[in-house]
């Protein structure tokens, strides 16, 4: 295809290596590069509840084997920030100052946890979720069967909750306007899905706003609403859906909104800059709308089809596509985010 | 390198009372050039601020100086350490890559008001009565800060103001949450108290019980137009290109209009789904208020992202801890209404990102068939505001943005009359106003006497050694307090930042990198040991076999070189410098100098 070109791809989860094994398969002789600032190799997300079941080797957790970069020759990055792009000069500079030249640059970054800015202050009294060692930190903060705070939900949220509740804990949430994000329901819906989960065993509060978090002795946080009440748990986490981290996109050049703004084939403004997955906002020829589409499966095939276009197919990708969520025969809720 | 050949000034070297060979005054365009180019903070501020001076005087916990050194370039520090649009910051070196945050230099003027002493003394220069007289239509920034250095200059200034309160924006546009009327009144007080007299409620215009401008003309020697944009910009829609539109609809109003009437008293509701449409300090404004009278679902309908709209990151924050969103890259096109003719929806059109605009902002392109409508109560328009006319009585020359056109003094195309401010800029930003209107009262000054009186000029002062540690640039930027977010909209009026205390403000004033002070190394005293390249924890000390002179006379980039027989001088960077002062305590032949050179007005 190419004589050795090189491709960068910043962000090693589901798009990144649905990209990079792509990339390899249509242009054998080119430089690949895959940068992530995890320290750990590539393991899903969406596998980290099971942690809480007892896989707390994070070699357990790996989803592709560490053998496959050196098999298809890709250099693989690891616990690598990149603080700025030139989408001019087609550089990204990493924070340790090393700069790194590039052909082509796939952006899928994905999202960080949005967190509202009225509990903004509050973050170092709460647990985050996204990584391995964020799963670690909420196992260790937590005594057998204490009490876990769901802020908001979102369906990541929701199915560690799912695995808390069948591991003996007792989880609490505080629904609101992300409890099923990125899921859009009525009211109606809203209201048969959240009495699925109470039937699961989860106490939900709902139409409470949470406005403060503090330490306590013991449970260890407390967190207060609007109305002044407050309740206590162990350890408090929020789900308020993601955040496209692209601040270090700021002077790359390719249009932004929220997310990178991308167009149907998942190019941005910058000729030589594509993103996919979260981070990106595609635009939509049929509705006429920048678009967000999560779901693991959705993640993937958008690096897949990225790194086709990179390679000089003109692919476009679905923007049209909906999420469903309903309650199954068993009254558990079944989510198309979750798809694999 | 290069000798500078010796120069005739104006500018005596030294001042008497000063030590003749430390302290020397200049006006070369190299001095002036090292200073506008090293300290990119005071270069960005429209009054030209002394900002490491008065942050350095902070640290030493002098908040009085401090203020004062503000009071030299912005008659109103308090006011605008609330409200200013912070150019300064978006400049900081401390901001830079790889650098941090910039210094918080906004809250650290307001900490310089907050924190002086109570009976603190304000210190004017006055100059002896000249005998003559100035008009200034306005009281808002513009005319205040006009009417403070006119006065101070010997002139006796009226000033006609058509509300019944001065201020203009600041009192008018600008809610009390932000800046607390107190404040205002007192820097207000404090400006005009040299002998300005204030006619407020005095209409200057054509109409009945109006002054008309020819009046002024004749009884006065100057009359200085400081009227601002007194109006808000038409929203055009699809088939409504003038923006007629909107006078007919039911709950549809500009943020302008809502602003001022609420400010004179007028009760103001909302209903509970608020949408503004606007992207500047009014349109965020009006969403707060609207959030305070209200409103429930408080939306701020953008026409690019919240990444290119002219406002600090801290107003948007607070906007989103109040619940208000954001959401881009749309246009209205129409407003569609109930049968009584009430505001029912809004349709917008989906934008996508266009290029850059001359005033370095972000286009935005319709996409032609992607039109949506958002449901809402009310609905306020702050896309921006305009120059009004129809106070002149006499045709005077306009620019192509319909706003007054003026020389480089200020001076308009009718003989005496001056203009300054929004009058002439546009709607600019409250600094703006300020910095302008003062180059504008030197012009009048100018004029009335037939003469320069004052000159700007660099003051260069020897400095014993380093005035920061190292450590100071691992502090983090100390973030405003402000008021608790879960009862603050309930609360009304009450101010929301609530500003630095002593020692929030003392370990933010450490964070500035003092770019006033200059680094150099004598090539005559200096072994070329490279002890000083070794201890610099930035690229910032270079081996240079020459440097290019740029055309006021003043260095500008180096020509850097790694081959040691090509040196021709070891050379600090100012730009990168960010004087912790490592090099100079370890150089062994003490071959580095340091001295602040700050812009000082001397009397000629």
């Amino acid at each position: 295809m190419s004589a050795g070109l090189h491709y960068v791809v910043i962000g090693a989860g589901s798009a990144g290596h649905g990209a990079v094994t792509t990339l390899r398969a249509r242009d054998p002789a080119a430089r690949i590069t895959l940068v992530t600032m995890s320290r750990l190799p590539f393991y899903n997300r969406f596998d980290l509840p099971r942690y809480f079941r007892g896989t707390t080797d994070w070699r357990d957790l790996l989803a592709v084997r560490p053998q496959l970069y050196d098999e298809l020759a890709i250099t693989l990055r690891r616990n690598s920030r990149v603080d700025e792009i030139d989408g001019r000069g087609r550089t990204l500079t990493f924070s340790h100052k090393e700069v790194v030249a590039y052909d082509k640059l796939l952006v899928c970054t994905g999202g960080g946890g949005h967190l509202p800015e009225v509990l903004v202050e509050y973050k170092s009294l709460m647990h985050g979720f996204a990584t391995f060692e964020d799963a670690t930190r909420v196992a260790r903060a937590l005594p057998p069967g204490g009490r876990v705070i769901l802020l908001g939900g979102d369906m990541i949220g929701l199915d560690l909750a799912r695995t808390l509740i069948d591991t003996g804990y007792r989880v609490t949430l505080v629904a609101g306007e992300f409890t099923f994000w990125p899921h859009r329901v009525d009211a109606a819906k809203r209201a048969e899905l959240l009495a699925a989960l109470t039937r699961s065993g989860i106490e939900v509060m709902d139409g409470r706003v949470p406005v403060a978090i503090e330490a306590a002795a013991k449970p260890a946080r407390r967190v207060i609403f609007e109305d002044d009440t407050a309740i206590a748990g162990d350890v408090v986490l929020p789900f308020f859906g993601s955040m496209p981290l692209v601040d270090f996109m700021l002077g790359a050049g390719a249009d932004m909104e929220r997310g990178i703004l991308v167009d149907p084939k998942l190019k941005s403004s910058n000729d030589g800059i594509w993103a996919a997955g979260d981070v990106c906002q595609i635009w939509s020829d049929e509705l006429k709308e920048y678009r967000f589409l999560h779901g693991w499966r959705n993640v993937r095939l958008m690096g897949e089809l990225a790194a086709r276009n990179m390679t000089g197919a003109q692919e476009e990708f679905d923007v049209t596509a909906d999420f469903h969520i309903g309650v199954d025969t068993a009254g558990h809720l079944q989510s198309d985010f979750w798809e694999q | 390198m290069n000798e500078r050949p010796a120069r005739m000034s104006d500018v005596p070297q030294t001042v008497r009372g000063e030590k003749s060979s430390e302290v020397l005054y200049s006006d070369d365009p190299r001095d002036i050039g090292w200073v506008q180019r090293n300290i990119p903070c005071q270069t960005a501020c429209p009054a030209s601020t002394n900002i490491p001076a008065y942050i350095w005087a902070i640290s030493d916990g002098d908040y009085g100086r401090a203020y004062e050194i503000n009071r030299e370039a912005n008659v109103l520090p308090g006011v605008l350490g609330r409200i200013c649009s912070r150019p300064c910051e978006s400049k900081c070196r401390h901001g830079w890559p790889g650098n941090g945050e910039p210094v918080s230099i906004c809250s650290l003027k307001r900490s310089a008001a907050d924190l002086k002493h109570a009976g603190h003394r304000i210190t004017e220069n006055l100059y002896t009565p000249s005998g003559k007289r100035v008009a200034i239509i306005g009281a808002g920034p513009a005319g205040v800060a006009a009417a403070h250095d006119l006065s101070m200059l010997g002139h006796d200034v009226t000033i006609f103001e058509r509300e019944t309160e001065p201020g203009g924006m600041l009192r008018y546009g600008i809610p009390e949450f932000r800046l607390p009327r107190d404040i205002l009144k007192i820097e207000l007080h404090n400006a005009l108290r040299l002998g300005v007299e204030l006619k407020a409620g005095v209409s200057i215009g054509n109409g009945p019980g109006e002054i008309p401008l020819a009046t002024l003309r004749a009884e006065y020697d100057a009359v200085l137009l400081a009227t601002g944009c007194a109006a808000a910009i038409d929203l055009p829609l699809d088939d409504d290109e003038f923006g007629e539109k909107i006078k007919r609809v039911g709950n549809a109003e500009y943020g302008f209009d809502f602003l001022l009437a609420m400010h004179r008293g007028e009760p103001k509701k909302v209903g509970k789904r608020v949408a503004v449409v606007g992207a500047g300090f009014t349109a965020l404004d009006c969403a707060r208020v609207a959030r305070r009278l209200g409103g429930e679902e408080v939306t701020i309908h953008i026409r690019t992202g919240e990444e290119y709209i002219p406002v600090t990151k801290e107003e948007i924050h607070e906007c989103k801890r109040e619940d208000i969103r954001f959401l881009g890259l749309r246009t209205p096109v129409d407003l569609i209404t109930d049968e009584k003719g009430d505001l029912k929806a809004v349709r917008f059109v989906q934008n996508r990102l266009g290029g850059w605009r001359d005033n370095g902002r972000r286009k935005a392109v319709p996409i032609p068939g992607s039109e949506f409508e958002i449901e809402c109560d009310t609905l306020l328009i702050a896309i921006g505001q305009r120059t009004v006319h129809d106070f002149l009585d006499t045709p005077m020359k306009l620019d192509r943005w319909d706003n007054a056109a003026v020389d480089p003094s200020g001076l308009t195309s009718l003989e005496g009359v001056f203009a300054a401010g929004d009058y002439v800029a546009g709607a600019s930003t409250v600094i703006e106003a300020i910095g302008h209107a003062r180059k504008v009262a030197a012009g009048i000054d100018r004029w009335l006497m037939g003469r320069t009186r004052r000159v700007r000029a660099v003051k260069t002062t020897p400095i014993e050694g380093p005035q920061r540690e190292r450590a100071f640039d691992f502090i983090a930027r100390q973030h405003v307090p402000v008021t608790d977010i879960a009862h603050r909209c309930s609360r009304g009026n009450e101010e929301v930042e609530t500003g630095y205390d002593g020692p929030l403000a003392g370990k933010e004033s450490k964070r500035c990198y003092l770019c006033n002070l200059a680094y150099q190394i004598d090539p005559d005293n200096c072994i070329f040991c490279r002890a000083c390249i070794d201890v610099a924890p930035k690229n910032c000390i270079k081996m240079v076999d020459g440097v290019e002179i740029q055309s006021d006379g003043s260095y500008g980039s180096l020509k850097e070189t790694s081959e040691w027989n090509r040196v021709g001088a070891i050379w600090i960077d100012n730009n990168e410098c960010i004087r912790c002062g490592a090099c100079f305590e370890v150089c062994p032949t003490r071959c580095i100098s340091i001295v602040r050179k700050e812009f000082v007005t001397l009397d000629v």
